[in-house]
């Protein structure tokens, strides 16, 4: 393990206190094709997500006759690390893709769009550890964006383990020599959708990093909701003129 | 790479073409309103967002040490790469680039290369062993047409403000990129007998044919790229090259010197 | 009567019977379903800001025609769904070989929805007076969600823009609209509608697009 000291007088290297996100910037529709879009800074990191959908289903034989089928990519911008990603995916994004969309299948209403599919592509601009949870952040607002019926949004960060402590959002140098990190994606009602643990933690550590992480998602939860909420602004009161048919 | 578009629809943009309007009220040689925003990627020595309107491209530029070809042994290399990645359009695919990303990405190249932007002979470390590659990678986010000049204003903006990483790898100090000249695709399509000058998506969609023609600085052409199924009249060529130039010395001009 | 723009999960009520169209309820609330604009009337119901059209038995449609089969064409209803448009639902009775005169790829039509059945098969009919091919005209989309906006209570926003357009306007509910009339009034009517779709969700509208009508006529001279 690196000898590097990561916390010095309970402040980390980006000057943060171990129960402290990094600063997050989110904008919501973004692109002028896709259904829905949102983009998000989490830190360094840089994403962008866009939604179209619910579409017919190509090829058809994935069709369900029930429900939409979700799918998730999860992609990198060649440029968005320190050395030169080559093109195209890779294991680590084929797995990342696939956890992505079961954190936010849960909360999706698919049985309303039938034989259709829901698509859901994030792509990396730029990485700092954490693009996964920076990608369900954005993505779980560019579903709303789309219209599409959800129970609710899906908010994610992850904890880390850094100098034997437990600490929220790690950055990329806690990422690479710290002993943990616990992404997870929650429900504001409290239903985890994404956990996944790499690196080692005692059980009390695990139920800490829990805790922290949830305590995080709650504060990216309303960052969400204010960006959807902030988008139509300039609606106040509405008088009751135009109602439905 | 087409959807529906509805006869009413085109009627209605030919019709416009004939009392000498199009649908956003542009003229025929104008272009839409242009953004740069350079070195927002921290990871990549240099990158540029370019915004066409609603068309929106990242070009990231990444600087490594690599082998040179053998018939150039002190000459730095470039390799140009297009994604045109699904959240850009619903009609691409995920997948390895196809004719289109390619023609895209080739057609970038080939204004770089041929215009000799980048002094590649300052960019030899070793002799016939270690040169410095220039990765120039597309990253095309909303296509709402004319991706192609989009994409070789992203290149050229993000090759200008580029940094050698040469500290990173203990090979001396860092340095700009030498760049030496800033050449500008300019595209357009036709209509019978009217030639239209950075199509949207909805024009792009009508067009049989589009010229690309590519400028360095002292007006010389340096690459040009017929692209669709239409054709071209010899007149029209030569009237989409004047006013090629013409536009190219605008933007030029007013968003990198 | 009170109304605020709400997300997918906010709580609306602790009174599982005010749960309306674009709610749920779970143990025992109502929580929005929605990215929109809710209503807190008896019943709290959501209507969503954005979203796909999805086709509904009795509802007008604009459809482009993608494909021709034996027997049908498929229309692009700006949905998930394809439309289908059997030979026997054209107005006048003709053969099969001969579709493709009445209605080529790229035509567009005004048609009822007829029938939709649980695996979303979509059947339409032009059997209607007021149904028909589009020939002449101009089609402008807008998001279906503010299709309600754009016909108004009880239809007066788009009875008062058919008289002060000087227009034949025939909407959608899919969001394409189609508008008939003189090339300026075309124009006018374009820039109207796109105008309510973009302030679809803002106050005292009506009055402004009358505004906005008298002075662009004004201005025109």
């Amino acid at each position: 393990m690196d000898e590097r000291v990561f916390i010095k007088d309970g402040i980390r290297l980006d000057g943060r206190r171990f129960d402290e996100l990094r600063p997050i910037k989110m904008e919501v529709g973004v692109l002028s094709r896709a259904d829905g879009s949102c983009y998000m800074e989490m830190g360094d990191n840089k994403v962008i997500a866009a939604v179209y959908g619910p579409r017919e289903v190509h090829p058809r034989h994935l069709q369900e006759v029930n429900r939409a089928i979700i799918r998730y990519r999860y992609n990198m911008a060649s440029f968005s690390v320190e050395e030169r990603r080559r093109p195209g995916p890779d294991r680590r994004s084929y797995e990342l893709s696939k956890v992505s969309r079961e954190a936010l299948e849960p909360v999706i209403l698919t049985s309303y769009f039938p034989k259709s599919v829901i698509d859901i592509f994030v792509e990396v601009l730029q990485a700092d550890a954490g693009t996964r949870t920076a990608g369900i952040n954005a993505a779980s607002v560019a579903l709303a964006d789309a219209g599409i019926p959800m129970r609710s949004l899906v908010s994610s960060c992850a904890a880390g383990k850094v100098d034997g402590q437990i600490v929220l959002d790690p950055m990329k140098d806690e990422d690479n020599f710290g002993q943990a990190d616990m992404p997870i994606a929650i429900t504001p009602t409290g239903e985890i959708t994404l956990l996944q643990m790499d690196g080692m933690m005692t059980r009390d550590e695990f139920r800490q990093a829990i805790e922290l992480a949830k305590k995080g998602c709650q504060e990216i939860y309303r960052i969400q909701r204010k960006v959807l909420i902030d988008r139509y602004s300039q609606f106040e009161d509405l008088q009751d003129e135009g109602s439905r048919r | 790479m087409s959807s529906v578009i509805s006869e009413i629809r085109k009627d209605y943009l030919y019709n416009l073409l004939l009392r000498g309007e199009r649908a956003d009220g542009r003229s025929f040689t104008q272009y839409r309103p242009i953004e740069i925003e350079r070195n927002i990627i921290k990871k990549a020595e240099g990158s540029a967002l370019v915004k066409l309107g609603k068309t929106q491209v990242m070009v990231g530029v990444k600087i490594q040490p690599g082998e040179p070809f053998p018939d150039a042994p002190n000459r730095g290399v470039i390799v140009t790469n297009a994604e045109l990645v699904p959240l850009a359009s619903p009609i691409f695919e995920p997948g390895p680039p196809n004719e289109y990303g390619i023609e895209l990405a080739r057609v970038v190249d080939r204004g770089v290369r041929e215009s000799g932007a980048v002094d590649l002979d300052a960019l030899c470390i070793v002799p016939g062993e270690k040169v410095w590659i220039i990765f120039i990678d597309i990253h095309i986010l909303d296509d709402c047409g004319n991706i192609m000049d989009a994409s070789s204003l992203g290149a050229i903006a993000a090759l200008l403000g580029a940094t050698v990483p040469a500290s990173r790898f203990g090979l001396g100090d860092d340095f700009p990129l030498p760049v030496r000249d800033i050449p500008i695709a300019t595209t357009a399509v036709e209509f019978g007998d009217v030639v239209l000058f950075d199509p949207d998506i909805d024009e792009e969609a009508i067009a049989d044919a589009k010229l690309t023609v590519i400028t360095k600085a002292d007006g010389i052409i340096c690459g040009m790229q017929k692209s669709g199924p239409g054709m071209l009249s010899e007149e029209q060529v030569y009237r989409i090259v004047d006013i090629a130039c013409e536009n190219a010395k605008e933007i030029r001009e007013k968003f990198l010197e | 009567m009170d109304r605020k723009i709400v997300i997918p999960g906010d709580l609306l009520s602790e009174d599982t019977r005010r749960s309306g169209e674009g709610t749920y309820v779970r143990n025992g609330k109502v929580y929005s379903l929605l990215y929109g604009i809710a209503s807190f009337r008896e019943k709290i119901s959501v209507i969503p800001l954005a979203g796909k059209y999805l086709p509904a038995i009795g509802d007008n449609v604009i459809g482009v025609v993608k494909d021709i089969t034996f027997s049908n064409w498929i229309l692009d209803i700006n949905s998930p769904y394809d439309g289908l448009l059997h030979i026997s639902e054209f107005p006048k009775k003709i053969d099969v070989e001969d579709m493709s005169k009445y209605l080529r790829i790229g035509s567009s039509v005004m048609a009822r929805v007829k029938d939709v059945d649980p695996a979303m098969k979509v059947e339409l009919t032009l059997n209607d007076r007021r149904l028909g091919v589009i020939k002449t005209g101009r089609v402008v989309e807008i998001s279906h969600t503010r299709v309600p906006r754009l016909i108004g209570k009880g239809g007066s926003m788009i009875s008062m823009l058919k008289k002060e357009l000087n227009c034949n306007i025939f909407v959608g509910q899919n969001g394409r609209i189609w508008v008939s009339g003189n090339e300026e009034d075309m124009d006018l009517a374009l820039k109207t509608i796109l105008l309510i779709e973009r302030e679809a969700h803002t106050n005292g509208l009506t009055d402004r697009i009358v505004d906005y009508i008298k002075n662009a006529r004004r201005a025109r001279g």
